[in-house]
């Protein structure tokens, strides 16, 4: 890549743009926290120059600047839209500058709420996980058991999980022991059809070459079976988290004391619409910083694959 | 006494509720550290005939024999080499080999079967291609490693179900010679019995001491051939020899008057 392609981007225009954007003056009460989208925003500038420096693949590198490219014109519209034109209700769509400081003053309570969120997706979900497959495997493998055991997965993967709620609330004696209870169920079917029928779909082939070599049961089955499953395996677990987050935050809105759903309702009540902004968006980063590490893991166990 | 002895065996099998014959009344043997190939045309039933040496699928009558003793199922005196998916994708050529290793060998030390799977890898030629998953080897190089496999499991059988048949000429030919190689040896070891499956005549010919020609259907043994010339061959010498084309000749009508029967008419063009 020439000098030009790498650091004469867009990207960076729009950079110029948004810090111009910031020294207009403001329509509204002039904000004391307006320093921090330009704090916020030279950091990403930051990251951008430096991984205009050391990213090596056009494609990569084209990817990367165009998100935050992104990014920019989001911040611009709002920035022109809340504190520079004051087109929408400032109670309901608070200046910019104003959640960015309402997030680092309100970081530890954050911190807790995402531990706390984290903590209960991870306990469920790793619980379904560990039980939905190797379930999945045993059933998958003999055909009788699965036929029947199909019908069954399809009627109860059917019943949303979010149902359970009042039940598990009834049934369990804490509100986190029912989150945990509820995620368990959600992930659990989808992983197990997956494994199911990852296992059905192995190839004859595979089978037959395994059989040739004499493995044992067990060898069979956690040796050849899963990983020839695998992929099939991930698409089910991709569809547990991703379900899993649903319900926990509509859970913690439901009824919890701590937590990011909770964070999100508790201030939307109170009519502190930049905390709820703070918590969506927290919520989003959370999200994606779990499926981007998930995605890793997949990739790594799945490398083999062309 | 033989090393395989296949006794008037008969295969059905069923598809879409019709029930069809495969093979019938097939005997034969296959003496220890012989070559042997089995040739016919496709659909004739001789990658059934292996299917059941292997284990894979069960006789309808009749049995195999292996040093006098009836095969139940797949057993660790026999190696296999596929087609196609002998290896397992998720697994690098080493690990494959490995793997096959452990099975055999259930107290060798990881470290040892490493070793082991590192010296058949060289002996086919893939030691810089030993942590290669399979999908990023040729066709070719991924049955140099079926091959490896099978050699290092160090069974006293081999069967292979037409391993070249899905590559290239060029390549076809410099595995035939490998496997004839490796088959061969130093002559300090004792030979593999070798069962080999395929509708190439010139490999039958180049490989094995003796040929068994499957036609019909059902398929039946039409005929047992020797095949009349020295080890250690040379293809290049060997292909322009009178002899060779005479021999090849009279194969190839016994193959053509097979498929000619079986489609039933003289106007068939091949």
């Amino acid at each position: 890549m020439t000098l030009k392609q790498r650091y004469f981007r867009i990207t960076n225009l729009l950079f110029l743009c948004l810090i111009a954007v910031q020294f207009l003056p403001d329509k509204i009460a002039k904000e004391p926290q307006s320093a921090y989208v330009l704090w916020f925003a030279a950091g990403v500038e930051a990251l951008v120059l430096i991984a205009s420096v050391i990213i090596k693949k056009p494609q990569g590198l084209s990817l990367f600047l165009d998100t935050v490219g992104f990014l920019f014109v989001l911040l611009i519209l709002w920035m022109l839209a809340t504190a520079k034109l004051n087109l929408l209700k400032e109670s309901l769509f608070p200046p910019l500058g104003r959640v960015f400081y309402q997030f680092i003053e309100d970081i530890d309570k954050i911190l807790i709420n995402i531990r706390s969120s984290l903590g209960i997706i991870i306990q469920g979900y790793l619980l379904a996980a560990i039980v939905a497959v190797p379930a999945g495997l045993f059933i998958g493998w003999s055909a009788r058991l699965g036929n029947a055991a199909t019908y069954i997965a399809k009627f109860l993967s059917a019943i949303p999980p979010i149902v359970y709620i009042p039940y598990g609330i009834a049934l369990l004696p804490t509100f986190r022991s029912v989150s945990v209870f509820v995620i368990f169920l959600a992930a659990f079917w989808p992983i197990l059809a997956s494994t199911m029928s990852g296992v059905l779909n192995v190839e004859k082939k595979v089978i037959d070459s395994a059989k040739v070599l004499n493995v044992g049961r067990f060898t069979m089955l956690f040796s050849v079976i899963l990983p020839s499953a695998l992929p099939q395996i991930f698409i089910g677990c991709n569809q547990g988290l991703t379900v899993s987050f649903i319900l926990l935050t509509s859970a913690e809105m439901i009824g919890a004391r701590d937590g990011l759903g909770y964070y999100v309702k508790n201030y939307s009540d109170f009519g502190d619409y930049t905390r709820t902004i703070v918590g969506i968006l927290v919520i989003g980063i959370v999200v994606v910083a779990i499926s981007f590490l998930f995605n890793k893991l997949q990739q790594y166990l799945l490398r083999w694959k062309r | 006494m033989s090393k395989i002895e296949i006794q008037n065996l008969t295969v059905d099998y069923t598809e879409k509720n019709k029930r069809f014959t495969a093979l019938q009344d097939v005997s034969f043997s296959v003496e220890t550290g012989e070559f042997v190939s089995v040739i016919g045309s496709s659909g004739c039933g001789k990658s059934t005939l292996l299917s059941i040496l292997e284990g894979i699928n069960a006789p309808t009558q009749g049995s195999i024999l292996i040093d006098r003793k009836p095969i139940q199922g797949t057993g660790t005196d026999r190696g296999v080499v596929f087609q196609h998916y002998s290896l397992f994708p998720w697994m690098t050529a080493r690990k494959n080999v490995a793997f096959g290793v452990k099975q055999i060998k259930k107290n060798l030390p990881k470290s040892e079967r490493l070793k082991i799977a590192d010296e058949f890898l060289d002996k086919v030629g893939l030691e810089e291609f030993k942590n290669k998953y399979p999908s990023q080897l040729s066709g070719g190089m991924q049955q140099r490693v079926a091959i490896a496999r099978a050699l290092a499991m160090d069974t006293d059988i081999l069967l292979m179900d037409e391993p070249f048949g899905a590559i290239d000429a060029k390549n076809r030919t410099v595995l035939q010679e490998l496997l004839l190689k490796l088959w061969e040896g130093d002559g300090t070891e004792e030979k593999k019995t070798v069962l080999f499956v395929t509708h190439d005549i010139d490999e039958a010919i180049l490989l094995s001491d003796r040929i068994i020609m499957i036609g019909g259907r059902p398929g039946r043994v039409n005929k047992e051939i020797p095949v009349p010339f020295a080890r250690p061959r040379n293809r290049a010498e060997l292909v322009q020899t009178r002899e060779y084309g005479e021999f090849r000749n009279e194969l190839l009508s016994l193959f053509y008057s097979d498929i000619v029967n079986k489609i039933g008419g003289s106007e068939v063009v091949l």
